[in-house]
């Protein structure tokens, strides 16, 4: 287990223990972190994350018009949909924060 | 697996018990329906679930099927009913409403207590968000 969060299995396959490695947000050990460049970088990590909360927002909208329209069969299967968007949008989100975060950190370092 | 797992693993839940209330209020609905004594009488409807494994990565619960329960009925003297037979009598459903009204009580806590599930779970989550930030 290279990271706590990479043992919860992320549903868009996000390798989060690439921000470990290259940006040094996270747990990583000495030993891990010294791998570099091997994770996959930021920018494909957070555009894998975008298209699994895009997914899962467009979920949200389709049982959003089947409520308008009245199509929609369970009441619960709508709320959930919408709840768990929210709370992938909150996630994505602050994984950004974090990450741009790290980066200005670096960027103050005095050299 | 996924992050927000037991969301889903709740929503099973909910449909379970929503599917439930729905073979409830059919059989309340039925209870009064008289069926001539050459027919059977309505049948009691009641949902089997099923957990589904967590082994396979997936909780939660699923309704395999609906059973339903004896046409025999009880046949009640009825001779003024359009139904009845020659001997005056027609069939009813053999339904106990205490007893529905029991797995009412049941279905509806159930479908509650998952409710409250996807909302301890959400509050979760967002705590979980929160970490670091202070």
């Amino acid at each position: 287990m290279t990271s706590p969060i990479s043992a919860l299995g992320f549903a868009t396959g996000l390798p989060v223990t690439g921000v470990g490695t290259d940006m040094g947000v996270g747990t990583t050990t000495a030993a891990s972190s010294t791998q570099g460049t091997s994770g996959a970088d930021f920018a494909s990590v957070l555009a894998s994350s975008l298209d699994g909360l895009q997914s899962t927002q467009s979920k949200a909208d389709g049982l959003a018009l089947q409520a308008a329209t009245g199509d929609l069969k369970d009441v619960h299967d709508y709320m959930i949909a919408s709840n768990e968007a929210s709370l992938a949008t909150q996630m994505v989100v602050t994984i950004k924060n974090k990450a741009v975060d790290a980066f200005n950190e670096i960027m103050r370092m005095p050299v | 697996m996924g992050v927000f797992d037991t969301l889903g693993i709740s929503a099973s839940g909910l449909l379970a018990h929503r599917k439930w209330l729905d073979a409830v209020s059919d059989n309340i609905s039925n209870i009064n329906t008289a069926t001539s004594t050459n027919q059977s009488a309505f049948k009691e409807r009641y949902i089997e679930a099923q957990a589904v494994d967590y082994g396979s990565g997936e909780g939660g619960v699923r309704v395999a099927t609906a059973q339903f329960g004896s046409g025999e009925g009880r046949v009640v003297y009825e001779p003024k009913n359009p139904l009845a037979d020659k001997n005056g009598y027609v069939r009813y459903p053999d339904i106990d409403l205490g007893d529905q009204m029991a797995q009412l009580i049941m279905a509806q806590r159930g479908y509650q207590a998952n409710l409250s599930v996807i909302d301890r779970a959400t509050k979760t989550y967002q705590a979980a968000l929160q970490l670091g930030k202070g």
